[in-house]
């Protein structure tokens, strides 16, 4: 991510959080620039809810963390004028109407327009005075994020934003996120492991593992980091054996495919096809135990 | 969801896709181009693909910027896009399509097919 000082949203060196002797996020060093669209991907445990609750002062971390500028502990206030969060375990209150909402918010923020959110709710089939638990998981969600985009803020933080809702429901949100939000100027952060979802939403990957940071890297350089060769199963050797594999994939039919970090050798090269290198490739591959990756064969 | 093939660019997928349903005239010549924001939501792609995808169609004639309003249709786009297609199909489709009505013993009379006027 190039971008001078003022373009970065968030920027952060040897983040370390700990709960007690375990460190949730470990030594974790990184920035996100203006306009971007970033995936923080990772398994279950692997310190995706901890690296958002410390971006928005909800945890407290060692090393240095920047976020609009801020120190998110000690500023949160100002931070949450112009950042804005759904946590995983968000819920809107069964009891009320949409139109409530609005109201409450227009109350407690600032920075919140609801002409804007009546306006981001038109697009849904979310009534205004419908009342919450009325509404399907799919609708909540749209609501929740209607209510949260209408914050005139600069960057956005969802975490596991689509969880358990269905295919045209988690359509639907991304649909509102990138069409409402995506300006080129405000950025947001999405954490998911249903990661070949949101791939091509994707400008930026950061990607944990136990903690620690294994990849941080936009998605046109991820391009030209790896190569990723698809070859007929005649090869299969001479691929598994080149250097610097990282991930090899028998497939169905001639569907077998190589992942390298970096490239391979010319010769081994021409004996393939040059692919996209898929994220869930990567994700798979970095977030074992490298030493398991050789074996897979 | 819209799912893309490994082995081309996407933006380059979205530009050939683009282009197929401007040769079917959506949108119209002279019409403008649904935005960059709304190909991004509809597509589920980083705007920064739809913006290198309608860069290609411009590069290619397709699309003109008009300042302040943003891309319309070229007129005369469909009649460049025909011509690259019907150039396409003569050179890469239809030998291979010709080489298997033989091979299946087809003749034009078995083909229902009637020329336009």
């Amino acid at each position: 991510m190039n971008a001078t000082e003022q373009d970065l949203l968030v920027q952060a060196s040897h983040l370390t959080v700990r709960y007690g002797a375990r460190r949730a996020v470990d030594d974790l060093s990184f920035s996100i620039a203006k306009g971007r669209v970033v995936g923080l991907l990772g398994h279950n445990g692997a310190g995706k809810t901890t690296l958002m609750k410390a971006m928005v002062g909800l945890a407290g971390a060692e090393g240095s963390l920047q976020v609009l500028g801020l120190d998110p502990r000690r500023d949160r206030v100002a931070l949450l004028q112009s950042a804005c969060y759904i946590p995983d375990v968000a819920t809107l209150p069964r009891w009320a109407r949409v139109e409530e909402l609005i109201t409450l918010m227009a109350g407690l923020h600032p920075k919140f327009s609801a002409d804007r959110a009546r306006q981001l709710l038109r697009r849904t089939s979310v009534g205004l005075s419908d009342k919450v638990k009325t509404l399907s998981k799919g609708m909540v969600a749209q609501a929740h994020l209607a209510l949260v985009a209408a914050i005139d803020a600069r960057l956005m933080i969802l975490d596991e934003p689509t969880l358990g809702l269905d295919v045209l429901s988690r359509k639907a949100f991304y649909e509102m996120l990138v069409d409402e939000w995506c300006d080129g100027e405000r950025s947001v952060v999405i954490s998911t492991h249903q990661v070949e979802e949101i791939e091509s939403l994707l400008s930026d990957v950061l990607m944990l593992n136990e903690g620690k940071l294994v990849l941080s890297l936009s998605l046109e350089d991820i391009d030209t980091r790896f190569v990723a060769l698809s070859h007929d199963a005649a090869v299969a050797e001479q691929m598994v054996a080149a250097h610097p594999l990282l991930r090899y994939r028998a497939g169905p039919g001639p569907g077998h495919a190589a992942l390298f970090d970096g490239a391979p050798p010319a010769h081994v090269q021409a004996l393939g096809q040059r692919m996209r290198p898929s994220l869930v490739d990567l994700f798979v591959a970095l977030t074992r135990k490298p030493e398991l990756d050789r074996t897979q064969f | 969801m819209q799912t893309w093939d490994q082995r081309l660019p996407i933006y380059q997928q979205l530009a050939d896709l683009l282009a197929a349903q401007l040769l079917d005239g959506d949108p119209p010549e002279g019409q403008a181009m649904p935005s960059v924001r709304a190909l991004a939501g509809q597509y589920l792609l980083n705007p920064l693909t739809v913006h290198r995808a309608l860069q290609a169609l411009g590069d290619e004639g397709l699309l003109e910027n008009r300042r302040g309003l943003g891309l319309y249709v070229t007129p005369g786009a469909r009649d460049r896009l025909r011509v690259v297609e019907r150039e396409r199909f003569l050179q890469a489709e239809w030998p291979r399509l010709r080489d298997r009505l033989r091979r299946l013993g087809i003749g034009p009379e078995q083909l229902e097919w009637e020329p336009l006027a």
